[in-house]
C-alpha cells in the first residue's frame, strides 16, 4: 500500500538518506532499525511531507504522494506517531483525542464513542481525561499519542521509537498495543525503533538503516538470526 | 469624592479593555505565526478610517452595518497580509521578522494618507453622550467599550475552546508539526488567525474613534500600552493579556489622582519596566511561583 522509491532527503547540503526504498503491503508490521542518527526519523518525515525528499517518489495506494500537503496525507490515511510523543501539552487528554480525529469530521456521537474505544484500550487514559497532557508520565504520553493516532481511523499507522525514554514494564505493554492494533483492527504498521529486539520479534519483514542508507533488508524472522545484526543491534 | 472615583474607575476599566483588546489581537498572532507585529497600531488606525471615513462618511451606512462591512474588509486584508508577509516569514530570523512588520505599518500609515489624507475624521453621533451611573457621570463611549470588550473576549474564548476552527488555531499556537500531522492545514489556520486579530484592531479603531478621534496618531499610545498589558500579565497568554490590560488601565488612572497629569502615560511604562526587571514572566510568573511555594512549604508541613 505504501511504496517509498529510491527518495534521497537532505538538510541543506547534509543527506540524511541516499536512494532509500521500503514498501508496506496490506495488514503488515514492518520494522526499520539503525543507530541514532541513521535517518530512521528522516524517513517518517519525508512520507509525511513534513521535510521533502530532494529525488525520489512516494506512493500511496497507486497516488504519488511525493508532493502532497502534510494535511492532506493525514486526510488520505497514514498517521504518524512522532518520535518525543508531541503531545499538546496545554490540551487535556480528552481534547487531545478530539484533535487527532481532526481530519476525519465525525458527529459528536461517533466522536464519543471513538474516545470511549480508545478508553478501552488504554484505561489509563480515562481516569486522566481531564488532566493536561503535560503532565502526564511518559508512558502515559506514548499511549495518548497512540491513541490520538488512532482517532482518525488510518489504514498505516507509523511509530517513531515508541519505547523510548519508557521502564521495561511499559514497554511490553506499548508493544502489546501495537500488535493489537495490527491484528484487532487491521490497520498496518511501521516501527521505527532502536530496541531491535522487540521491533524484530514482533514485524513480518525489517529494514536496517545505516548511515542513510538501507544496508539490510529481509524477513525479520530471518533477520533476527543474521550474525551481522546479533552483533551490531542486538548486542550478541 | 465618591462620584470622582466611579467616573476614574469607569474609565480605567475601559482603557484597561482596550489595553487588553491590543495585547489579545498582538499575542493570536504571535502565538500563531511567531511574530510580532509592529504593524498592529497602523492597522487600528486603518480600521478606524475604514469605518469613519469610508463606511460612515462614504457609503452613507448606518453605525452597525458600518462597523460589520469595516471589520470584514480588515479580515480580509489580514488574510492577505497573512498570505503575503506574515505566512512566508515564520521561518525567518526574528531581525528580518522585526523589520518587516515595522515597514508593512509604514506602508500602510502612507497608504491611509493617500487615501484618506492626513485630515483627522469625527464620527458624528456615535457613542457619544453621558449616562449616570450611582451618582457618576460617565462618557457613554466607556460604557459602550466595556461592553463590547466583555463580548469579544467571551466570543474569542468559544471559538478558541469549543470550536474546530478554533482548537485547531490553539494546536497550531502549540506544536505546529504536530498540529499537521492531525491533519490540520497549519498555513489557513495562521491565515484565519490573522483575519481574527486584524478584525480585532478594526473594532479597537471603531471603540477609540470617538475618544481620540480618527487620525494617523490616534493609536500610538494604545499599542505601546497593550504592549506594556502583554508583559504585565505574561507575554502569549491571552487571560494574562486580559488582566494586564485591565490593571494597567485602572492604576494609571488612579495614578492621576495623586500625580500630576502629565505623569499619566508614565506611569503605565514604570509599570511595564518594574515588570520587566523583577517578574520577567509577567503576572503568571508571579502566579505560579506562589504556588510552587505554597505546594512546598505544604510539602514540608507533611514531611
Ligand atoms: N532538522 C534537522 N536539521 C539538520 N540535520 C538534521 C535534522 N534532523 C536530522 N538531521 C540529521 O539527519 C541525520 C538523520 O537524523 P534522523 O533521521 O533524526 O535519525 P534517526 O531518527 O535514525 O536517529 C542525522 O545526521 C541528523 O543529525
Ligand atoms: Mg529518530
Amino acid at each position: 500500500m505504501l511504496d517509498v522509491e529510491n527518495i534521497s532527503t537532505y538538510y541543506g547540503n547534509a543527506c540524511a538518506l541516499y536512494d532509500v526504498s521500503f514498501s508496506v503491503t496490506e495488514n503488515e508490521i514492518v520494522s526499520i532499525i539503525g543507530a541514532n542518527g541513521a535517518g530512521k526519523s528522516t524517513l517518517m518525515k519525508s512520507v509525511m511531507g513534513t521535510v521533502r525528499p530532494r529525488e525520489g517518489k512516494i506512493v500511496y495506494k497507486g497516488k504519488d504522494i511525493t508532493h502532497v500537503q502534510t494535511h492532506k496525507i493525514v486526510k488520505s490515511g497514514i498517521v504518524y506517531v512522532p518520535e518525543g510523543r508531541d503531545v499538546f501539552t496545554k490540551l487535556s487528554v480528552e481534547d487531545n483525542l478530539t484533535m487527532g480525529a481532526y481530519s476525519k469530521p465525525a458527529k459528536a456521537k461517533e466522536l464519543n464513542a471513538l474516545h470511549e474505544e480508545m478508553y478501552e484500550m488504554f484505561p489509563r487514559l480515562k481516569e486522566r481525561r481531564k488532566q493536561m497532557a503535560g503532565t502526564l508520565s511518559g508512558g502515559e504520553q506514548q499511549m495518548l499519542a497512540i491513541a490520538r493516532g488512532l482517532m482518525s481511523k488510518p489504514d498505516l499507522i507509523m511509530f517513531d521509537e515508541p519505547s523510548l525514554g519508557l521502564a521495561p514494564i511499559i514497554v511490553d505493554e506499548v508493544f502489546d498495543r501495537i500488535q493489537a492494533i495490527n491484528k484487532r483492527m487491521g490497520i498496518s504498521v511501521v516501527l521505527v525503533e532502536q530496541n531491535a529486539f522487540m521491533a524484530l520479534s514482533i514485524s513480518s519483514r525489517c529494514y536496517v538503516l545505516e548511515n542513510g542508507k538501507v544496508a539490510m533488508q529481509g524477513k525479520s524472522s530471518e533477520l533476527i538470526d543474521d550474525e551481522t545484526v546479533k552483533s551490531a543491534y542486538l548486542g550478541m | 469624592m465618591q462620584a470622582v472615583i466611579l467616573q476614574l474607575a469607569v474609565s480605567g476599566i475601559a482603557m484597561g479593555f482596550v489595553y487588553a483588546l491590543v495585547a489579545i489581537e498582538y499575542t493570536l498572532i504571535w502565538n500563531a505565526c511567531g511574530l510580532l507585529n509592529f504593524s498592529h497600531e497602523k492597522i487600528i488606525t486603518m480600521g478606524g478610517y475604514v469605518f469613519v471615513g469610508t463606511c460612515l462618511f462614504q457609503l452613507g451606512l448606518p453605525n452597525i452595518p458600518a462597523i460589520v462591512l469595516a471589520v470584514i474588509l480588515l479580515a480580509i486584508f489580514g488574510i492577505a497580509i497573512a498570505a503575503l508577509i506574515f505566512i512566508p516569514l515564520r521561518n525567518s530570523t526574528r531581525l528580518i521578522a522585526v523589520v518587516a512588520t515595522v515597514m508593512l505599518g509604514q506602508v500602510i500609515n502612507e497608504g491611509v494618507i493617500l487615501i484618506w489624507g492626513s485630515v483627522a475624521l469625527m464620527p458624528k453621533n456615535f457613542l457619544s453622550g453621558v449616562s449616570q451611573i450611582l451618582g457618576a457621570t460617565v462618557s457613554k463611549s466607556y460604557v459602550y467599550i466595556i461592553i463590547v470588550s466583555i463580548i469579544i473576549i467571551a466570543v474569542l474564548q468559544f471559538i478558541l475552546k469549543k470550536t474546530k476552527i478554533g482548537k485547531a488555531m490553539t494546536c497550531v499556537s502549540q506544536n505546529k508539526t504536530a498540529a499537521s500531522l492531525m491533519g490540520i492545514n497549519v498555513k489557513v489556520s495562521m491565515a484565519i488567525t490573522v483575519a481574527i486579530s486584524f478584525g480585532i484592531c478594526c473594532i479597537i479603531g471603531v471603540l477609540t474613534a470617538p475618544i481620540f478621534t480618527v487620525k494617523q496618531q490616534m493609536s500610538t499610545m494604545i499599542a505601546l500600552k497593550g504592549f506594556c498589558a502583554g508583559v504585565i500579565g505574561g507575554f502569549g497568554n491571552l487571560p494574562a493579556a486580559i488582566a494586564g490590560g485591565l490593571i494597567l488601565g485602572v492604576v494609571e488612572n488612579f495614578a492621576g489622582l495623586i500625580l500630576p497629569s502629565v505623569f499619566k502615560d508614565v506611569v503605565a511604562f514604570a509599570l511595564m519596566v518594574v515588570f520587566m526587571l523583577f517578574f520577567p514572566d509577567g503576572l503568571v510568573g508571579v502566579k505560579n511561583r506562589i504556588q510552587k511555594h505554597i505546594a512546598k512549604s505544604q510539602m514540608e508541613k507533611l514531611s
